[in-house]
């Protein structure tokens, strides 16, 4: 069952947006949630064990799969004592009717980018421990995330399941040998992670805030906002990532929430990770 | 039933869900299997909506032309309401908005709606379930959608096509009817299904006067 | 790297302890994903693989849609992170061929004169490969089909016949099919005893592949068990009621 919307930022069901905002006005959500609350979270982690490092995490419907890979290459010649990661994000075509096979559009592309900006602007990996040789050969993360099912926030889940992956995974360690990279066999270690990046995505209906929408409340949002957090509650990352206008006088009120959702949400996060962190 | 599965070797002509090899006729669709005055057919459990006339069906507004109307029916299904040349048609509508109407004919050429008879539904939460279940919401007789309308005090617009509108006067029932929709769907196969629908409307009302 | 490996010891026991005629365990669940019209998810050893089915939906774009009959369009794809080196992004000539005949496979037995104008789309997305890729996601994805609702004349389950060490092997994994003489992919609809998807890599005699095919078309039935039973249990009715 589905809360019936029209395409993707098109105009609303008019009914059903009008209960929406009797609903606000209420306090609650058309799910039953209230405004605030984000939907019930999932993480498994390792369940690809061919990938250095895994999770599936399920936000309400939403489910998001990412896979670590690591290899041995040389680092960006302006950071030649940093390892290298990148982010890719694929709306995979198995997930909504609405997404198509074929490389990443506009929307896989800013996923791929607010994710990693995320993890990039809060420090979260040690990227100065991942060096073998300085200015040849660092160690290079692939982080990739598959959306395999879509029923709203693909961010915040994608934040959430790449951060898992990152902090369980077990990557292969290598050591320099007379000038060459050999692999220890036999030996993995752990990603070293500095911080734990959360995203909160809001948007707003009239001047109320709302986290982790559903598309029906998409179809019928002013605007939104994703932002992430490092553990001590700087924001580390920014988007507006809809059209509409966003009060100014609104956005500390949104930083403010952001703030302690994303608090809460990597309790959560690191609750259900428990043991399988890697430290 | 789940496909290739025989379903009769002894002269029994083949119905919708089935097909005939060798002169038996096997299952095409996963489904619960039907005898009726010597044909036999397959209830499918799934499987997107197929407009036939007749259908009362429940659609969105997404394009007004000049003497056209385009309305979503979901599963991509996209029919055709085409107005009668008079100046005043009979209802004023606007993008966004909800109507049922019956499918006058649907085949090669679309599926167009009947503008008589037509409803505009004012206000309520438009939800989609998988069109397969929509008898179970029904029920026999209407038995089951009697029994949500007794118990959560709403209206209900149930289509053919797995659109429904639920409303009602407080947000705690139209939030009750839907939870049962929800379970109806989750469920419509099982036994005692009825049971627990009243089980939930009555812890869901136990809450809301305790809460 | 050249590696010598022995597939095949003293007890005719298989790298992971398996006889010749023996499957990995399977596992399969329908059902999984909420936004497409059937789903599928199957484990066969360390394979792990996604399916999902839309339709029957309107074809885009419109010029690829046929007057009689539907058009079965179908997208085999592995992630990047599946295999062992990475897989880089986008589409390779292994993944374009195998789409291809997966669709053809699926073509054989899908029912597509029921929906002319129209497109069924299937996606086969491999999160772990460990050797009959092809084969799980043809069985993964015939099951997405059966629960989304589309009429066909029988589920299509399929496995990978190898040789190893001279010796006809069933459901090879990936060491086998890297190292091995030959690999021979098998689908068929078990019920019309019709063979729909057959591909050879490597040598094998006439005779082999009878063998083969013979060993390949009872582990078949073995395994349109398991989607037999994971329909029934997805849409399974209680005890006393009738079952599907």
């Amino acid at each position: 069952m589905t809360y019936s919307a029209i395409g993707e930022r098109g105009f609303a069901v008019k009914i059903t947006r009008n209960r929406i905002y009797e609903l606000l006005r209420q306090g609650k959500r058309i799910d039953g949630r209230d405004p605030l609350s984000f939907r019930p979270i999932t993480v498994k982690t390792g369940v690809v064990e061919k990938a250095d490092g895994s999770a599936i995490v399920s936000l309400g419907s939403t489910k998001i799969l990412t896979g670590i890979k690591v290899e041995v290459g040389t680092p960006y010649p302006d950071r030649p004592n940093e390892g290298v990661f990148t982010v890719n994000a694929e709306l995979l075509p198995l997930a909504y009717k609405t997404f198509e096979a074929g490389p990443p559009d506009e929307r896989a592309v800013e996923l791929s980018r607010v994710v990693d900006r995320c993890i990039r602007e809060s420090h979260a990996i040690d990227l100065e421990s991942l060096v073998l040789i300085r200015g040849e050969k660092v160690y290079m993360l692939y982080i990739d995330c598959y959306v395999l099912d879509y029923d709203g926030n693909y961010f915040d889940a994608a934040v959430l399941s790449a951060v898992a992956a990152l902090a369980t995974g077990a990557i292969p360690k290598y050591r320099v040998v007379d000038g060459r990279i050999e692999k220890i066999e036999g030996e993995r270690m752990p990603i070293p992670l500095r911080t734990v990046p959360i995203s909160v995505t809001m948007g707003l209906i009239k001047d109320v805030l709302l986290v982790d929408p559903i598309p029906v409340e998409e179809s019928v949002l002013d605007t939104s906002i994703i932002v992430g957090y490092t553990s001590d509650s700087t924001v580390a990352a920014v988007q507006k990532n809809t059209p509409g206008l966003m009060p100014a006088s609104l956005l500390r009120q949104a930083l403010e929430t952001g703030k302690l959702k994303s608090q809460q949400l990597r309790e959560k996060l690191l609750g259900c990770l428990g043991d399988a962190v890697k430290k | 039933m789940v496909p290739g599965q025989l379903l009769s070797d002894n002269g029994k002509r083949s119905g919708p869900g089935t097909y005939t090899l060798d002169g038996k006729v096997y299952a095409a669709q996963a489904g619960i299997p039907r005898v009726v005055d010597g044909v036999i057919r397959v209830i499918p459990v799934s499987g997107r909506y197929r407009p036939e006339r007749g259908d009362n069906v429940i659609g969105i507004v997404t394009d007004i032309k000049p003497n056209l109307i385009e309305v979503d029916l979901g599963g991509e299904i996209t029919a055709v309401l085409r107005l009668p040349e008079r100046e005043t048609p009979p209802l004023k509508l606007t993008l966004g908005d909800v109507i049922m109407a019956e499918v006058k004919s649907s085949g090669l050429r679309g599926v167009f709606l009947d503008p008589e008879g037509l409803q505009k539904i004012k206000s309520g939460i438009l939800i989609t379930i998988n069109a397969a279940k929509v008898p179970r919401l029904i029920g026999r007789k209407g038995s089951m959608i009697q029994l949500l309308k007794k118990e959560t005090g709403c209206d209900f617009w149930v289509g053919r096509n797995g659109l429904v509108v639920v409303s009602g006067r407080t947000a705690s029932s139209e939030f009750a009817a839907i939870s049962a929709i929800n379970l109806i769907e989750r469920e419509a196969h099982s036994q005692g299904l009825t049971e627990r629908v009243v089980q939930l409307l009555k812890s869901l009302k136990g809450d809301e006067e305790s809460g | 790297m050249k590696r010598v490996v022995k597939l095949i010891d003293e007890n005719g026991r298989r790298v992971d302890g398996r006889r010749p005629d023996e499957l990995r365990p399977i596992r399969m669940e329908a059902g999984v994903l909420e936004k497409s019209d059937g789903s599928a998810y199957i484990e066969v050893g360390g394979t792990r693989i996604y399916a999902a089915v839309f339709g029957p939906r309107e074809v885009h774009p419109k010029h690829l849609e046929l007057p009689d009959r539907a058009v079965i369009n179908c997208r085999y794809h592995m992630a990047s992170f599946s295999v062992d080196e990475r897989k880089p992004l986008g589409m390779t000539r292994r993944e374009i061929e195998l789409s291809k005949v997966l669709r053809e496979a699926l073509e054989s037995v899908v029912f597509v004169e029921e929906f002319p104008r129209m497109m069924i789309d299937v996606f086969v997305e491999v999160i772990q490969a460990d050797g009959g890729t092809r084969t799980a996601g043809i069985t993964a994805a015939s099951l997405a089909l059966a629960d989304a609702g589309i009429p066909m004349a029988d589920l299509v389950a399929a496995t990978a016949v190898g040789k190893v060490d001279g010796i006809i092997v069933l459901d090879i994994n990936e060491i086998e099919d890297k190292y091995g003489q030959a690999d021979m992919p098998v689908a068929m609809a078990p019920r019309l005893g019709s063979i729909v998807l057959l591909q050879l890599n490597g040598m094998m005699t006439v005779e082999e592949i009878s063998a083969g095919l013979e060993m390949a078309e009872n582990a078949i039935k073995t395994i349109q068990q398991s989607q037999i039973d994971a329909l029934r249990k997805r849409y399974r009715v209680e005890a006393g009621g009738e079952e599907l």
